[in-house]
């Protein structure tokens, strides 16, 4: 993967080609075609005055709740790409295990009424059962499934990963059923603040602090702690790095453990917030964040925080926005739409993402 | 080269072979029993097999594993034994769409001992599917799929051997709109549907019927099935001020929409609506104490509208399985089982060797002809298939603990 | 297997190990295999299914290839020369293994698992414990497991010549029990052998006789051909006239098409409707190769181009109200018309679909792309598009092509269409490959940069792999469409590009015949395990780390690629950094 090629875009050397306009053609349609839906939509909606300003502030909520958890999911994938520039597709279902065996715990707890007398206590409890299941299990994929394929070039590491989702994810299914299981729902979690008249739930603050929390976290181990600056060693040149004495085999497992003490998080957060659990939980959102990653530039931790956000926020508020405005029916059913026409306009015009390119950059 | 002309001969006298014998509708007599479309011959101790074909794998797995597991009790309950030959059931995977129906019908189709079909679950599997198993002379009854044209009067003869134990659309839509409009006294509601064809096409026929009765469908709104996060959804739902929300989803979806709605300003008091998809403790397991209140409307089944062998069938099928039923259908493919053992029981002929006949057409008419008080409500065939009615009921869920889950108690009938 | 080779480090570690820690290592391994399939419910589903009835249950089965391999696994492990301390480990290893699973057979009886794992029911502790109850039943089943392993360090042990047969006739059995439904179907034409099926299969399965005859003749089969049959065949194949002229190939590949062409017909509709949905992948796995194999543009939303020509042909041929007969001046096409005009769309569409995506590299465009594809998929479920393209509802009553008054209506028929298709197709990806458009894709795919520094129109080039990779997933799609006669959006989702990806590489990517093993691979052998219902996605999922750790260049790789692993894998030999780092920790 030569990403630290100087053509960073094609579009200002196609223009020059003059043979071949059609390309601009598309191109531009394209962009007009999503300015004149984005500004048309946000017109006609703003002037039908359907939503009023709490709604759009509940909109931006929603939106950064469920941001979170694609940023605390995203930060696996970019973590283990960054190091082994390998797409763990499974770690949306690594996040599905930390969130399932967190349920047994939780139920446990409301069972036993711990939740409601320590909800502190508690939480943690679960919070720790739940990132040592995914921990554990992210290193075991990763010595089982990823480790044989460190210096095998080609798609052969993606299409393994794809087996271990599958496999995780019917694992899960066989052992405990297909059934959909919900997480307690303890009195103090219903509870919201208001602000001028404007209600935040509770549980939506926890998860939002919860996400930023875990990021500064990890901000700072691969920032300011040697093993971070062996990471990034490792992620900016492998081969370099071992000459220079970095134990390149503890990077990569000490990554995957972060990332999957990442999607253990992310796994409690989930299913505090949506309370459901079930074998196939981890397919939808581990797509979406895959997305984010890569939306933020993907390699980049602060970028995939700043994708995860953006890609929750616009998925929440971009229907009702742009689609309304124009008589769509059904908007919401169209989320996914916005969702991937956004990362697509993003990567024409940063093909590295948001953040991704003073990476790609520093590498060249 | 020569070589390849008579490869291409011999290929198409196979051809001509073939649909010869597939065209040549002669009666076919074996035994005591002559039939139009041919006779299936079970010597002493072979079993009766009987096909199936439901979505086993993949994310609606649970639908199709919980009907499976409905019949594996109906053969159960039965004894396991048919005219004195062990039941034999063969499951295929069907993946809930057209390819894998098609692929599980032309397997079950392609084994000829095989004598009667139940599933699918999905009705995308069964419009291909059904005609290839009608085609090899195979009845087939299916256990959940709605669709109305599937058994409209005006079905293509390639259906004829298609029957199902699951009410239509139509008459859910109609029943369901009358309840809402003239029940709950609404005159505007939301109507939700996960992109599936069963819940786009209940919403459709139930918005038409609400619109005859007089009211306004504000509008039609869709999820996707794997949506968590229904709070934008709801926010602009409640922004038009509807009466009732109606939302016949899936579990999990509807489970989202029921806790999430109560979240939202506006809401809070607004009741939701779902349908028979819902219908499993499985609800109360994913969406807990915020079932409490929650009405689904479902075939009537109360004990003063039929037997009372649901709560029967539920014990068995925790004690089979370690869980409650996980999906809506399980007692539609009970009585599906049911329908095709009566049907087998009625045309099969038994000779002095102990070996059983049964003619194929006869069988496809005797299911017809049936009638019983199944688990899931009253089976009576119409001529064009149709062997459940939507005897229609409205459920409210009254504890949100899975273990109390018992149709009638909680859920319990709050209408007729 | 890998890890041998490219790890020097653990290996070195390994070989210090005592024999009876590496037995240890080895009993554990198994023994959580054998509790893994008991927690998630395999071995509950094996035990309902006879391979020899009323003696064999494929759970049985299932252990006892635990048992047998933990004993070949400690001898394939240990070089020992003698057979005793070596039968010593195995039993060791295999009491480990079964050890394992008699706790799990206790914890069952002394805990209620089954609130948590819904598969350990009471009737799976008794299989476990033979149904002896608590104190016997573990102890048994640990015996029973320990001299499993010792009869499996023996046959592995054993010389070629007994052991090759033993296995050979084992795995006939285990393959005529197994597959014993469509075996029986397939056994069903003429009184011949009808009633060579009536001797071997009773209605539940293989009849313990027709075990013993199958592995009589798999023994001798095996026998005869490596003791009698192998070499002079192989000598008369070396000497026959086609083989010197230089046309062995030519007259293996016509074996083949032969055989193609008649095995539908002998076998029946089923086994054509499997062959058909290969032929569609094969067809998409083309396309796919074109893009990913040749041209290197990773593409996660192949599935698009596949719905194109779908939908194209549904709108153009259905009888249907959302057809555009039935609203615009278009005629009601016939198929022959109409697929040509799918393909054209699919073409279009592809070009287009390559256009924003045109900058993007590497991993993003894996993402670029899957989000093109989901797009699509979204706007055909939409309510938005469903007045024109049927939403949830689908299209439905797609006529079937005729020829004259001749329908193609049977799996068998429309199989042979997906011949000619692929035929023809395989022809165009062979003529492309070598043509100067074909060594452009794979000047980009090598380095996109000095491929343009060579003059290569970068624009015109990447335009021309989707379009053309479109062009056969367009085909595939139209004959999709007829063979279902109605199409729904649920059938375009994204495991269908991940299917197709994952069948180019697990053939080997950029290689035409490995796109026919990787479908059959992938395609037809799932279709075997469509019993098995709830553990195919497993199996499929484990069968998929398992072939890419055994041969992660593909089944069938192509020369060029093959060449180029090797070069790479000697190429990064040298400067393994984690040999260099060990080196350095060693000073």
């Amino acid at each position: 993967m030569s990403e630290g090629a100087a053509n960073r875009t094609l579009l200002p050397k196609l223009s020059r080609m003059s043979r071949f306009t059609f390309v601009d053609v598309v191109l531009w349609g394209l962009r007009v075609g999503v300015v004149l839906i984005v500004v048309g939509g946000t017109v006609g909606t703003l002037i039908k005055g359907r939503y009023g300003a709490a709604q759009w502030f509940d909109f931006l909520l929603f939106g950064l709740t469920i941001g979170s958890v694609y940023a605390l999911v995203a930060l696996g994938y970019t973590m283990v790409y960054g190091v082994l520039r390998l797409i763990n597709f499974a770690h949306g279902d690594i996040m599905m295990t930390g969130a399932f065996s967190g349920y047994f715990v939780a139920s446990h707890f409301a069972d036993t009424g711990l939740l409601d007398r320590n909800p502190a206590l508690a939480m943690l409890g679960v919070l720790a059962v739940a990132v040592s299941t995914s921990t554990i299990i992210a290193l075991l994929t990763e010595r089982l499934a990823y480790r044989p394929f460190r210096h095998v070039r080609g798609l052969a590491p993606l299409i393994c990963a794809i087996g271990v989702s599958f496999f995780l994810e019917q694992t899960f299914r066989g052992a405990f059923g297909s059934s959909i299981r919900a997480y307690p729902d303890p009195k103090w979690q219903r509870q919201a603040l208001s602000i001028h008249g404007l209600s935040i739930p509770l549980v939506e603050i926890l998860v939002v602090i919860a996400a930023l929390v875990s990021m500064l976290i990890l901000y700072v181990v691969v920032q300011r702690t040697r093993m971070g600056t062996a990471m990034r060693a490792v992620s900016e040149d492998a081969d370099t790095a071992a000459l220079m004495g970095i134990d390149v085999d503890r990077v990569v497992v000490f990554t995957f453990a972060l990332g999957g003490a990442m999607a253990g998080v992310a796994g409690v957060c989930y299913a505090f917030v949506f309370k459901q659990v079930y074998f196939f939980m981890g397919f939808t959102p581990g797509i979406k964040a895959f997305g984010a990653a890569v939306l933020g530039g993907i390699g980049s931790v602060p970028g995939a925080m700043l994708g995860g956000l953006f890609l929750g926020i616009v998925e929440s508020i971009g229907p009702a926005l742009f689609l309304d405005g124009i008589g769509i029916p059904a908007p919401y059913q169209l989320r996914d739409l916005i969702a991937f026409t956004l990362l697509i306009m993003v990567l024409i015009f940063r093909p590295y993402g948001i953040m991704g390119e003073r990476m790609a950059k520093k590498r060249a | 080269m020569k070589c390849d002309k008579r490869l291409l001969l011999s290929t198409c006298a196979a051809f001509t072979m073939a649909t010869l014998a597939a065209s040549g509708a002669v009666a076919e007599t074996k035994g005591p029993v002559t039939d139009d479309l041919g006779v299936l011959m079970i010597p002493k101790g072979a079993p009766i097999q009987i096909g199936a074909y439901w979505v086993m794998s993949g994310a609606d797995s649970a639908l199709g594993v919980d009907e499976q597991r409905g019949v594996a009790i109906a053969i159960k309950d039965h004894g396991g034994v048919l005219l004195g030959h062990p039941i034999k059931l063969n499951t295929e995977d069907d993946q809930c769409n057209a390819e894998g129906g098609q692929t599980a019908a032309t397997k079950l189709a392609a084994n000829p001992n095989v004598a009667i079909v139940l599933g699918p679950a999905c009705s995308s599997a069964a419009t291909p599917g059904a005609p290839i198993l009608w085609k090899a002379g195979i009845t087939d009854i299916a256990t959940a799929t709605t669709a109305p044209k599937l058994t409209a009067p005006d079905r293509k003869p390639e259906y004829d051997g298609y029957m199902r134990t699951v009410y239509s659309d139509i008459d859910q839509g109609a029943s369901d709109a009358k309840y809402v409009h003239d029940v709950l006294k609404a005159q505007k509601i939301v109507t939700v549907h996960d992109g599936s064809a069963y819940a786009q096409q209940l919403v459709t026929v139930m918005g038409e019927n609400f619109k005859k009765l007089g009211g306004t469908v504000l509008s039609q709104e869709a999820v996707a099935p794997t949506d968590v996060d229904m709070h934008p959804v709801l926010t602009r739902i409640a922004t038009e001020k509807p009466d009732v929300i109606y939302a016949p989803v899936f579990v999990a979806a509807g489970a989202q929409l029921l806790r999430q709605a109560k979240e939202i300003t506006g809401l809070e008091k607004v009741p939701l609506i779902g349908s028979s998809g819902q219908m499993a403790p499985d609800l109360i397991e994913a969406a807990r104490d915020a079932v409490v209140g929650y009405r689904i409307t479902y075939p009537d089944v109360s004990p003063e509208a039929m037997g009372t062998n649901y709560p029967k069938f539920v014990d068995e099928y925790e004690k089979d399985y370690g869980e409650a039923p996980i999906s809506g259908y399980h007692a539609n493919a009970y009585d599906a089982a049911d329908l095709a053992f009566k049907a087998i029981e009625k045309v099969a002929q038994t000779d002095a060797n102990g070996a059983t006949y049964i003619g194929r057409k006869a069988l496809r008419d005797a299911v017809l002809t049936i009638k019983f008080e199944g688990v899931s409500g009253p089976i009576a065939c119409d001529e064009h298939g149709q062997c459940a009615q939507f005897k229609p009921a409205v459920y409210e869920f009254t504890n949100g603990d899975p273990k109390t889950f018992k149709i009638g108690v909680n859920p319990k009938k709050v209408w007729p | 297997m890998n890890q041998a080779t490219t790890d020097p480090v653990s290996r070195a570690r390994r070989q210090e190990r005592s024999p009876f820690a590496r037995a240890l290592n080895i009993g554990l391994v198994f023994g959580v295999v054998a509790v893994y399939i008991t927690v998630v419910g395999i071995l509950p589903m094996f035990n309902t299914r006879w391979i020899v009835v009323g003696v064999v249950s494929l759970g049985h089965a299932a252990l006892i290839t635990i048992g047998l391999g933990a004993g070949a696994a400690v001898t394939a492990r240990m070089k020992a020369s003698e057979f005793l301390p070596l039968a010593l480990a195995s039993l060791f290893a295999g009491a480990i293994a079964g050890g394992l699973l008699a706790l799990l057979a206790l914890s069952m009886q002394f805990l209620n698992l089954r609130a948590i794992f819904i598969a350990l029911s009471p009737a799976v502790q008794k299989t476990l414990t033979f149904g002896l109850g608590a104190p016997t039943g573990p102890v048994v089943l640990i015996l029973a497991s320990a001299l499993l392993a010792v009869l499996g360090a023996a046959l592995a042990r054993a010389p070629a010549g007994v052991r090759k047969p033993v296995l050979a006739g084992l795995i006939l059995v285990i393959i005529f029990g197994v597959f014993q439904e469509l075996i029986q179907i397939m056994m069903q034409f003429g009184p011949l052998i009808g009633g060579l099926r009536d001797a071997i299969y009773t209605w539940e399965g293989l009849s313990p006789l027709g075990a013993l005859v199958i592995f009589a003749c798999g023994c001798g089969g095996a026998l005869l051909w490596t003791s009698v049959l192998r070499a002079p065949l192989q000598a008369r194949f070396a000497r026959s006239a086609l083989v010197r002229r230089g046309y062995a190939g030519v007259a293996r590949g016509l074996l083949f098409v032969l055989l193609l062409v008649l095995f539908p017909v002998v076998a029946g509709s089923y086994i054509g409707q499997v062959m058909l949905l290969v032929g569609l992948y094969i067809l998409m796995g083309m396309g796919l190769n074109l893009e990913v194999g040749l041209a290197g543009l990773l593409d996660l939303g192949f599935v698009a181009f596949f719905a194109v020509g779908a939908y194209a042909t549904a709108l153009l041929t259905a009888d249907s109200p959302h057809a555009l007969a039935s609203y615009t001046a278009l005629p009601s096409l016939s198929y022959w018309v109409a697929m040509p005009i799918a393909v054209a769309c699919s073409v279009i569409v592809g070009v287009l679909f390559g256009i924003p995506v045109l900058g993007v590299r590497g991993d993003y465009l894996a993402v670029a792309t899957m989000g093109l594809g989901e797009i699509v998929r979204v706007v055909v479920q939409s309510d938005m598009a469903a007045p024109l393209l049927g939403g949830a509802q689908g299209i439905l009553q797609i006529t079937k092509p005729k020829i004259g008054s001749f329908e193609l209506a049977d799996p068998v028929e429309l199989f042979y269409l997906t011949l000619a298709a692929s035929a023809l197709a395989a022809y165009c990806a062979w003529r492309l490959e070598n043509s100067r458009l074909g060594r452009a894709w794979m000047a980009i795919r090598d380095d996109e940069d000095v491929a343009q520094a060579l003059g290569i129109n970068l624009v015109k080039v990447k335009l021309l792999a989707y379009g053309l990779g479109a062009a056969f997933a367009g085909l595939a799609g139209s004959i999709f469409a007829v063979m279902l006669t109605s199409i729904y959006p649920s059938s375009f989702q994204l495991l269908i590009s991940i299917n197709v990806l994952a069948l180019i590489i697990v053939g080997g990517m950029g290689s035409l015949p490995g796109v026919l093993v990787g479908s059959v691979a992938l395609v037809g052998l799932p279709e075997l395990l469509r019993e098995f219902g709830e553990f195919r996605f497993l199996f499929y999922g484990a069968a998929l780390i398992v072939m890419m750790r055994i041969k992660p260049e593909g089944l069938w790789p192509s020369a060029t690629r093959r060449r180029e692993l090797r070069a790479s894998v000697q190429g990064a030999a040298p400067d393994d950094p984690r040999e260099v780092a060990a080196q350095a920790a060693g000073q």
